[in-house]
């Protein structure tokens, strides 16, 4: 079969689909005014921000950024492969890049515990309650993206599949998403206070 | 096989992540350093942008658009920071 071609430059179908990018602007948008405004708050108590800072754990946040790249890297090879028409290989990258989005929730989940356990809450201060709120909407980005993710993945192994390209780099698209908030989050939040 | 570009862009993305968090852990947190870890970290956002989404294959408009919005979050943060 030979490889399946779109023109990516026509203004109305960016590789995603146009409704993708809406979405993925409107997000970015969203994400990008909350991290302004606590970083407005942040230059206002300076101190409160830097002791709550220095509490979270930047490691976590790095191994965090690597399950995510790692996933993104499959999930690019699985769009590749599907393009290629390589079905099976493009669902071993589907399953490779849930993976990495697993991992990413396990360890939220212990940060999430550890933090938890020290009563440290939405109401502890102002940097908390965003770090709550952030990373809390992104994990549901998270988790809607592998349920798409398991979605497709499992729509084009069936028999006398109709899932198109565009499906595929749609699903990527919103799973990549989730890689560019977070390249946002993790240096604002863990790093630069 | 996987494709060489995608592999070269993965080791870019994760080089770059060690030394942003090496940088916040070994130094004192200055303007400067603050300034450094942002403009890496829209490099990161920008190579996931163009190579892992392909938006390096897509109109104008959209490289621009996105270029654009993240320049402007990202002198908003640097600027208030």
């Amino acid at each position: 079969m030979e490889s399946l071609k779109i023109n990516y430059k026509s203004i109305y179908y960016p590789p995603g689909g146009i409704l993708m990018w809406i979405i993925i602007f409107l997000e970015l948008i969203t994400f990008g005014m909350a991290l302004v405004a606590f970083v407005y708050y942040g230059s206002e108590n300076a101190t409160v921000f830097h002791q709550s800072r220095m509490q979270l754990n930047t490691a976590f946040g790095a191994i965090n950024t690597v399950f995510l790249l790692t996933s993104g890297f499959f999930m690019a090879n699985a769009v590749h492969q599907f393009k290629e028409n390589n079905i099976q290989k493009s669902s071993v990258f589907f399953k490779l890049a849930m993976l990495g989005g697993f991992l990413f929730l396990a360890l939220k989940s212990v940060e999430y515990y550890h933090k938890i356990e020290n009563g440290i809450s939405l109401d502890t201060n102002m940097f908390y309650t965003f770090y709550w709120l952030l990373t809390g909407f992104h994990v549901i980005h998270v988790i809607m993206g592998l349920v798409i993710l398991a979605w497709t993945n499992y729509g084009m192994k069936k028999k006398n599949s109709d899932t198109a390209i565009e499906d595929v780099e749609a699903c990527a698209a919103f799973w990549h998403m989730c890689d560019l908030i977070w390249l946002l989050l993790f240096p604002v939040l863990y790093l630069i206070f | 096989m996987m494709k060489n570009s995608l592999i070269l862009v993965f080791i870019l993305l994760l080089t770059i992540t060690i030394i942003t968090t090496y940088i916040s852990n070994s130094f004192s947190v200055t303007a400067f350093f603050a300034a450094l870890i942002m403009v890496l970290a829209v490099f990161k956002f920008l190579l996931v942008a163009f190579q892992f989404m392909e938006l390096k294959k897509a109109h104008s408009f959209w490289k621009i658009s996105l270029i654009m919005t993240l320049g402007l979050i990202v002198v908003l943060i640097i600027g208030i920071k």
